[in-house]
């Protein structure tokens, strides 16, 4: 048995916050067998005040508060950088388009710990939201559809787990957070898409101008008709499509569950709260009630989210980290690996040793920037019972497939579904001469254009940490 | 309004259909059973992957179901035919049961000793009902067995493999040829040498006392057939000591265990087992004491 600390920190729109967790692996298996390492228990043993996000201005963040934060709730948690032995730094929300966030969550990710990655795109920060709100597990101990609605400061993210597995994500530019007021109810700041939506319903959002309980009520009811879309409408209004971050759902569901997460998600279903609407200075609780009132709360089985404002935070410090299956090969001395673009191919659909090839030149191609190349790794299903020869036949096709990356100085990155990665590396490893460093996981799923990153080995050697993310600053 | 007389009219017209639409079903079923049977052998009801057979009629969710099974050999959701199993369940059980039957029963083929270089020996055990009754004849060899052994062998090898029938061929038919060269592989790897292979009739897992003896091997390693079960009848272990000695304690010796389709793949299994014997060698222990 074996406990690592994992950090989660996530900057939002509106919050910044901390958690340590400790995760627990252990090989489950008998001495009988071969290894079988799993996580068998996470644990959060530390949550930080939640902080207002620094910013410098609009569209700035600050990094020296942001470094000030993290360093003064290191040292509360009595957590040092060096414990830290992996976890995720991501900037979510309005947050990702300001236009030093890149640069923000590596410095972040550095202070952080050495394997703590940064990341941000609405479709990873939606699927890390419903596992720290634990709509993953509710869907799959129940085999249920599950929709989370995770709300916040700037974005609405939305996740859909069908069987435990995430199907399909979407994000729209809503929430608590669009308007801000000062203690006079004067208007503050305005995001830009709510003062376009805001032109039809004859409400005005001038900078300066007091404004009226109903007319937040206005804008919060219309908000909440648009969520409400997400699941009834046939057809999408034009202010729908106007509010998608990035995209639409692939299809209408009907869920068996929705749950709501985010910081609006405590004034949804919350009849009993004794807070003024004011009393962040924005839309927020107004929002949480409109949505308490519409079809979409109200015709739907509601699932109470694990965490609300902490969802996030509790997903991207519990939830980021997997584990490679036990029986791996891997060149120790260059880990860790960050920031891998992943090729996937399907060999269902691949029909001849040629085709194999092409596909994966094919792919493996989008990477090669213009200065040279760019390590990708190579994404198979694999299947759950090679024979000797097979594996030495798909072997010679990697090798063939990826002869630029072997004649480079980029390791030989294979990455398996099914349980064949430990015979593959060293099959690998005998056709090229044990002179390539190879890395060879299975037990990862993984999907085209995802990124992932490969940490130090964990468990005596058996098993290498992989955090995958869906996308890395969609542009 | 409708009136009574009209509706009963378009409930009995509703049945009719509905009533011809089962009977066309029942039809059409009894056609495709019938071209089945004409055209083909009979199926083999061993094919069906349980995990994914389901019997139970009129399921609450049959998806639950499904997937609860992914994760047990045990025969659930089979249904019942009053208090009896289903004639499917039954068959397969007598079926399955049969198949382990045979994995004791019958010789690992020539063809397979042929095809993987190997030559063969026997224990003391004279058949396989010896070999069933008497425990103790299946890990000795004749002094002739074993000048065999030294004659063909390599001497002092850091490593001598080879199989054994143990309680199932089907084990050694179903995993020798893809386990084998993934152990030699994985050894290879590590400029670990092997000795060389053969097979062993009639033996059990103590017959590497006296090989590892006579070749002078550091660590002896046995691929073979294990007691065949009703989920499988093709699981094969592999069990490695260093320095065997005879008569050793049953906890200086490692396994891996289930090695089959189901299980860990062959090949995956073979390739773990190079890194098991590469500690061996290199802590100079195996058993409880090695620290895998």
């Amino acid at each position: 048995m074996e406990t690592i600390i994992s950090a989660g920190i996530d900057i939002g729109t509106s919050t910044t916050q901390i958690v340590f967790s400790n995760i627990t692996l252990e090989n489950i298996a008998s001495d009988y067998t071969v290894p079988q390492i799993n996580i068998i228990d996470k644990e959060i043993i530390y949550k930080s005040d939640i902080y207002i996000t620094p910013l410098l201005s609009e569209d700035e963040i600050d990094s020296v508060g942001l470094r000030g934060i993290i360093e003064k709730e290191y040292s509360k948690a009595d957590i040092s950088k060096s414990e830290v032995s992996t976890g995720a730094v991501i900037i979510t929300g309005e947050t990702a388009r300001k236009k030093n966030a890149e640069l923000i969550s590596k410095e972040m990710s550095d202070l952080a710990g050495d394997f703590v990655v940064a990341s941000a795109g609405p479709d990873l920060e939606a699927i890390i939201a419903a596992k720290g709100a634990g709509v993953d597990q509710l869907s799959k101990k129940e085999n249920a559809l599950v929709i989370n609605f995770d709300i916040g400061g700037g974005t609405t993210n939305i996740a859909v787990f069908d069987s435990g597995e995430i199907i399909d994500t979407a994000c729209f530019d809503l929430g608590g957070r669009l308007i801000k007021i000062d203690d006079n109810k004067k208007i503050h700041h305005v995001s830009e898409k709510l003062k376009k939506l805001a032109e039809s319903l004859n409400v005005e959002l001038e900078q300066g101008r007091e404004i009226a309980v109903h007319e937040l009520e206005v804008l919060a009811d219309k908000m909440a008709d648009i969520l409400t879309e997400i699941l009834f409408a046939e057809v999408k209004s034009d202010d729908y499509i106007y509010l998608i971050t990035n995209h639409d759902l692939k299809k209408k569901y009907n869920p068996d569950y929705i749950s709501f997460s985010g910081g609006v998600a405590d004034y949804i279903g919350n009849q009993s709260h004794q807070d003024n609407y004011d009393k962040y200075n924005d839309l927020g609780i107004i929002l949480g009630e409109k949505i308490t009132e519409s079809p979409l709360y109200k015709e739907n089985n509601i699932f109470n989210a694990e965490e609300t404002i902490r969802a996030t935070v509790v997903g991207a410090g519990s939830h980021t980290t997997n584990i490679s299956g036990s029986t791996i090969t891997y060149t120790s001395d260059i880990l860790p690996l960050k920031n891998i673009p992943a090729v996937k191919i399907d060999e269902n659909e691949i029909n001849s040793e040629a085709e194999f090839k092409t596909a994966v030149k094919q792919k493996m191609n989008w990477y090669n920037l213009e200065d040279g190349h760019q390590a990708a790794a190579l994404a198979l299903k694999g299947k759950k019972n090679y024979s000797f020869a097979e594996i030495t036949s798909l072997a010679e096709m990697i090798i063939e497939a990826e002869e630029e990356i072997v004649e480079s100085d980029f390791p030989l990155i294979v990455i398996l579904e099914h349980d064949a990665a430990k015979v593959l590396g060293q099959t690998l490893n005998r056709i090229l001469d044990h002179k390539k460093s190879i890395v060879s996981l299975d037990g990862i799923k993984i999907n085209d254009g995802d990124y992932i990153d490969i940490g130090k080995p964990l468990a005596g050697g058996k098993v290498l940490p992989v955090i995958i993310k869906t996308l890395i600053f969609d542009n | 309004m409708i009136n009574e007389k009209d509706l009963t009219e378009i409930v009995e017209r509703v049945i009719e259909e509905l009533e011809k639409e089962e009977s066309r079903e029942a039809v059409d079923q009894a056609v495709k059973r019938e071209a089945k049977s004409n055209n083909d052998e009979i199926v083999d009801i061993t094919d069906v992957d349980l995990k994914k057979q389901f019997l139970v009629d009129n399921p609450e969710n049959r998806e639950a179901f499904l997937k609860l099974k992914e994760s047990t050999s045990a025969r659930l959701g089979v249904g019942r035919a009053g208090p009896r199993y289903k004639t499917e369940t039954l068959l397969r059980f007598r079926a399955d049961h049969a198949a382990a039957m045979d994995a004791v029963f019958t010789d690992v083929s020539d063809q397979l000793i042929d095809d993987m270089n190997l030559f063969k020996v026997k224990t003391l055990c004279r058949d396989k009902d010896e070999y069933l009754k008497r425990p103790d004849l299946g890990k000795k060899f004749s002094d002739e067995t074993l000048a065999e052994i030294s004659n063909k062998c390599e001497k002092n090898p850091q490593v001598q493999i080879y199989a054994a029938d143990g309680l199932s061929s089907t084990a050694v038919e179903a995993n020798l040829k893809d386990i084998f060269p993934a152990i030699k592989q994985g050894l290879e790897g590590y400029n670990i040498k092997i000795g060389t292979p053969f097979f062993v009739q009639y033996g059990r897992v103590a017959s590497m006392e006296p090989i590892a003896k006579c070749l002078n091997a550091k660590v002896c390693c046995v691929l073979i057939g294990e007691r065949p079960g009703l989920a499988t009848a093709e699981s094969l272990s592999c069990y490695m000591a260093y320095d065997a000695e005879i008569g050793m304690p049953e906890s200086k010796r490692n396994v891996i265990s289930n090695i089959h389709a189901d299980g860990t793949p062959a090949v995956e299994a073979g390739a773990h087992i190079a890194d098991v014997i590469k500690a061996m060698l290199e802590q100079k222990t195996s058993g409880l004491d090695l620290d895998i």
